[in-house]
């Protein structure tokens, strides 16, 4: 055993180059591989440990003001409920601070705890007077509000001031960015701060097993059943919950563990291209080793080593380091539940990653020494080289009809002369490749979904009226405005609908909302009133499709619609509905929109717009420019996915480079022939750089529709978690240009890899190399 | 001065001049390391149609003397001087150009490059010289080396002889000035041996300048016209051959030292 490890470290000594290659390749793969498995592992129970924690609500359940409030006292005992929360108050507030305004949506409770829908108080304290509010963590955070700071109300006609005292996490809400969000203040409170007609009540119900979805939707029909027509007017679960607040790690996990698949499949083609390198090379060695004693399964281990040594220390370090790279995420999510972050791994796990990488090292070197365990000796010694690769004739004697120079032509030809080695190569530059179309054209797809989210390029500006300002008033102040080309308003219902146990949240746009530009992936944009669009989540769900009518619920009136086409959007994972103003019954109460976006003449000064808006009334009127930053999710998801490439990316290189590394040193006496007969430093660095050019050429010719398929799949994994199919533009991302630029560029870096070895190679001693017989 | 005849015009019945080719002025050579040199002080020339033969025991520095003179390798010290171009004032990529246009070089063992057929492998001077007509050449050559029909195999379906003899094409592909060989008989049977070393005959009466390194005395003295011994990195003698009776005591010494012992 100590001879097989001298003999294995002297040579580890003498490769160290390929040594560096294996540990680097080695550690980004284990590091990408153990930061997928430790989110994976971390993220699910943290969710569930808080829900438990809280006493989170299974179902909160919003009723009409009108509801008689004992009536809605004997709820829980209707659906079986084992815990309830309320009736609390609620009304819809809107506020100023920093001079923006916000809407949310407040309750009336006078203490955080209770038997269900406990709310974690992280800063300050409970309100203890009717002019103080506590309002989310993920709000406060995204808005700049802090404790102490006041806020004036503007949704009522006194627009009292309330004071900020403190920050909650509810665990039956997603991240500010991606939901709407709550306020609280004493019951006492509501009623001063309530517009007529937009006040009701919650519920919040709490049962002894963790409901399913069908479950909860027999409590809501239960509910309806029990309850005067209409009396329901809004409902969530914490299904829904639990998949908006998992969908960004959701998403990320399942791309760093795809990736990380990649990042290892690569590692092991080079570790098995390195070992039969080495193996080839050390046709004599092997000879001389069995000669003088070394078992079969010795000369294995010697050449197994050299690639389990470097491996374990990258596994050693890579292990560690993908464990700490995932903490910012997990402290992401420990912040967004409310919970202390504590840095969390799975020691477990990690022994598992890291006798797993080994495992699936040692075969992956061990495999490819078999060869050199059956040689026989004598054959070894006396042969002394290995058999030459004979292939790659045929393109070489194609290049040499093309013209190509001498030193072009063999390095053509060397590129295939061992094509096992080459389709290993030509597999981790592919992969490489591959995600860096991947990362390029991700990133540009959720642009376009995020340009259609917020109407980017659409309109300019975004007003949001007070209920103490009428409609009317603001059309005539925005219609005075010569810049103003054209004002679509928004409001928003929820609807009952046959098939969802949720009222579906539905906009209602009026005035030219076509040129909105939302993402019509079939058939066409509502004309008329009773025309709707929806997502696929609602189509599929409800078993409609584009013609299908149906018939909605809103106030307990009949809507009869009609489905007209299916539009990408991802609120409410896919249950929205999109339809005209004139599809509203008459006289719908607290129809008129609040939303405004303007869409202004060009030329227009935005700033100007915006301030001489505001200025018509600065308490009741919010006029900012229309925001179409990307959201903080996709932020991580398009960071996470540079890395993915950049790592891919150094993997592919490394492969090249090994494989160049490998080729020249197995052909030093050729190119010490050729330098002999001829050869200048330079062309041999041209012919060892035409070997790396071909390959990368291949290989990213076929990485191109790997790596658009790759794009098209994520992209169809991504819009399906939001309950969306994938409207046909979101693939359409790159020109023709960039798909004849991205492989040319991996022959451009190809090259440059090529040029230390081609340089070691041109270096070659003539009279030591030839002379060695 | 006699020469040879062997049946062709020879070069000096042209009348021509003899010109010097190749000169070697006091050169040393010291590898990394080395206590002694491998060549000490070593001062000659080898003129134009001159088939010269360089011999001595292994160690003795002859065949670092025809490296020099490929400008495979640089002196630590002295001249070089080949077909007018000072050697150690060109840069590696001038050497390799020297190479290519001006020297054929055959080695003991072959070397010819086993993925290229024994075609491909006489033309690599030829197209690193970008010489895109040169196909038809090469086959010409191969034809006249008796090698003709095996221009499209590969070397490892050659004999040592054929193998040696398309080195000796490829050596000549470029219509070289010198022809430098390095042992060429060392890993071939005795006839093959024979019929290489007749090839070279053939060759020097054509004109080409031959400079060849053996330790074989007899086939020093058989084919070369010019006999260098050297030892210990020294030249210790150096005769020219004036009969065409190839006897050891008819061969008058230019130079003789004796041997230090």
């Amino acid at each position: 055993m100590t001879a097989i490890l001298v003999k294995a470290l002297a040579d580890l000594r003498r490769r160290r180059v390929q040594a560096a290659v294996i540990f680097l390749t080695v550690l980004l793969a284990m590091a990408t591989g153990t930061m997928a498995l430790t989110l994976m592992s971390q993220t699910r129970d943290p969710y569930q440990a808080a829900f438990e924690a809280q006493k989170g609500a299974h179902l909160q359940v919003e009723f009409k003001a009108s509801t008689d409030p004992q009536l809605l006292a004997t709820t829980p005992a209707i659906i079986g409920a084992s815990a309830a929360g309320g009736p609390y108050p609620a009304t819809s507030l809107q506020f100023k601070h920093g001079g923006q305004s916000f809407y949310v949506q407040t309750f009336g409770r006078d203490s955080a705890g209770g038997d269900v829908e406990v709310l974690n108080v992280t800063a300050g304290h409970w309100p203890r007077a009717n002019d103080e509010i506590v309002l989310t963590r993920s709000f406060a955070e995204l808005n700049n509000v802090s404790i102490g700071d006041t806020i004036k109300v503007v949704s009522v006609p006194a627009q009292s001031t309330l004071k900020v005292v403190g920050e909650v996490v509810d665990i039956d809400e997603g991240s500010a960015d991606l939901s709407s969000q709550h306020a609280w203040v004493l019951k006492g409170a509501v009623p001063a701060l309530t517009t007529p007609g937009l006040s009701t009540y919650l519920m919040d119900y709490r049962f002894p097993a963790d409901p399913t979805s069908s479950q909860l939707q027999g409590y809501v029909d239960r509910l309806r059943a029990s309850l005067p027509p209409g009396s329901i007017t809004a409902s969530i679960n914490y299904l829904l919950i639990r998949s908006i607040f998992n969908i960004t790690n959701q998403i990320i996990t399942g791309v760093l563990s795809a990736f990380s698949v990649f990042a290892l499949a690569a590692t092991i083609a080079i570790m098995a291209t390195l070992v039969t390198g080495i193996v080839i090379s050390a046709f004599r060695e092997i000879g001389i080793m069995k000669a003088v004693g070394f078992t079969p399964a010795g000369v294995i281990g010697v050449f197994a080593l050299q690639v389990i040594i470097p491996a374990l220390a990258a596994c050693l370090i890579g292990i560690p380091a993908g464990t700490i790279l995932s903490q910012p995420l997990l402290a992401n999510s420990s912040h967004a539940l409310g919970l202390p972050y504590m840095p969390s791994f799975s020691l477990g796990l990690d022994l598992l990653l890291l006798v797993g990488g080994l495992v699936v090292v040692s075969l992956a070197a061990t495999l490819p020494a078999l060869r050199a365990g059956l040689l026989k000796p004598i054959t070894a010694i006396t042969i002394a080289t290995a058999p030459r690769g004979r292939s790659g004739g045929w393109l070489r004697r194609q290049a040499a009809r093309l013209r190509l120079p001498q030193p072009i032509v063999l390095g053509i030809g060397d590129a295939f002369a061992r094509p096992l080695r080459a389709a290993l190569t030509l597999v981790t530059v592919l992969l490489g490749v591959a995600t860096v179309v991947v990362a390029i054209g991700l990133p540009r797809s959720f642009q376009l979904i995020n340009n259609s989210e917020t109407g980017a390029g659409n309109y300019q500006v975004v007003i949001n009226r007070s209920n103490a300002l009428p409609d009317a008033e603001v059309m005539r102040i925005l219609n005075a405005q010569p810049e103003t080309a054209r004002v679509v308003a928004l409001d928003g219902e929820n609807i009952a609908v046959p098939g969802i146990s949720d009222p579906v949240n539905s906009r209602i746009f009026r005035g030219d909302s076509s040129k909105l530009a939302y993402m019509v992936i079939a058939g066409r944009w509502f004309s008329g009133p009773g025309e709707v669009l929806a997502p696929a989540g609602f189509l599929h769900d409800t078993h409609l499709k584009i013609g299908d009518t149906f018939t909605g619920s809103l106030n307990g009136q009949a809507l009869q619609l009609r489905v007209v086409g299916e539009v990408y959007d991802i609120s409410n994972l896919g249950h929205e509905l999109f339809m005209d103003y004139a599809t509203l019954p008459p006289n719908t109460p607290n129809s008129d929109p609040s939303t405004y976006w303007v869409t202004l003449r060009p030329g227009s000064d935005l700033n100007a717009y915006i301030q001489r808006v505001a200025g018509t009334q600065p308490d009741l009127l919010d006029v900012h420019p229309n925001n179409t930053s990307l959201i903080g999710p996709v932020k991580i998801i398009d960071s996470v996915l540079l890395v993915l490439a950049v790592v891919l990316f150094l993997i592919g290189v490394g492969g090249i480079f090994n494989t160049l590394l490998l080729n020249t040193r197995e052909r030093i006496q050729d190119t010490a022939t050729l330098k002999a007969v001829g050869m200048s430093p330079r062309q041999v660095i041209v012919m060892v750089a035409a070997s790396a050019g071909l390959l990368a050429l291949v290989a990213g010719l076929m990485a191109m529709p790997v790596g658009l398929y790759l794009h098209h799949l994520l992209n169809d994994v991504v819009s399906t978690s939001t309950g969306n199919d994938t409207p046909p533009s979101v693939y359409d991302v790159f020109n023709l240009f960039e798909l004849m630029a991205i492989p040319l560029l991996g022959v451009a870096v190809a090259i440059v890899a090529s040029l230390l070895p081609g340089r070691w190679a041109a270096r070659t001693n003539v009279i030591e190399v030839l002379h060695a017989e | 001065m006699d020469r040879r005849a062997f049946g062709k015009k020879r070069w000096w019945e042209l009348g021509y001049e003899m010109s010097e080719l190749v000169r070697l002025t006091d050169i040393t050579k010291v590898y990394q390391g080395g206590v002694t040199g491998a060549l000490n002080g070593v001062s000659l020339a080898i003129e134009e149609g001159e088939f010269t033969a360089i011999m001595g025991p292994s160690g003795s520095g002859k065949s670092t003397l025809l490296n020099l003179v490929a400008g495979l390798d640089r002196p630590s010290s002295g001249s070089v001087t080949v077909a007018g171009s000072d050697l150690g004032r060109l840069s590696e990529t001038g050497l390799a150009r020297f190479r290519r246009d001006r020297i054929g070089f055959v080695f003991q063992f072959f070397h010819l490059l086993p993925n290229l057929t024994a075609l491909e492998n006489v033309l690599i001077p030829a197209r690193l010289k970008s010489r895109v007509s040169a196909e038809s050449a090469g086959r010409a050559l191969m034809s006249r080396l008796g090698i003709g029909e095996v221009a499209d195999r590969y070397p490892s379906r050659l004999s040592g002889g054929q193998q040696q003899r398309v080195a000796v094409a490829r050596a000549l592909i470029n219509q070289p000035t010198l022809l430098l060989a390095d042992e060429p008989t060392g890993a071939l049977d005795t006839k093959s041996g024979d019929q290489v070393m007749a090839l070279f005959a053939e060759l020097h009466q054509e004109g080409q300048t031959i400079v060849l390194v053996t330790h074989d005395p007899k086939l020093a003295t058989r084919y070369a016209a010019r006999v260098i011994s050297m030892l210990d990195g020294r030249v210790i003698d150096d005769a020219r051959l004036e009969t065409t009776e190839r006897k050891p005591a008819d061969v008058i010494r230019v130079r003789s030292e004796e041997p230090s012992r």
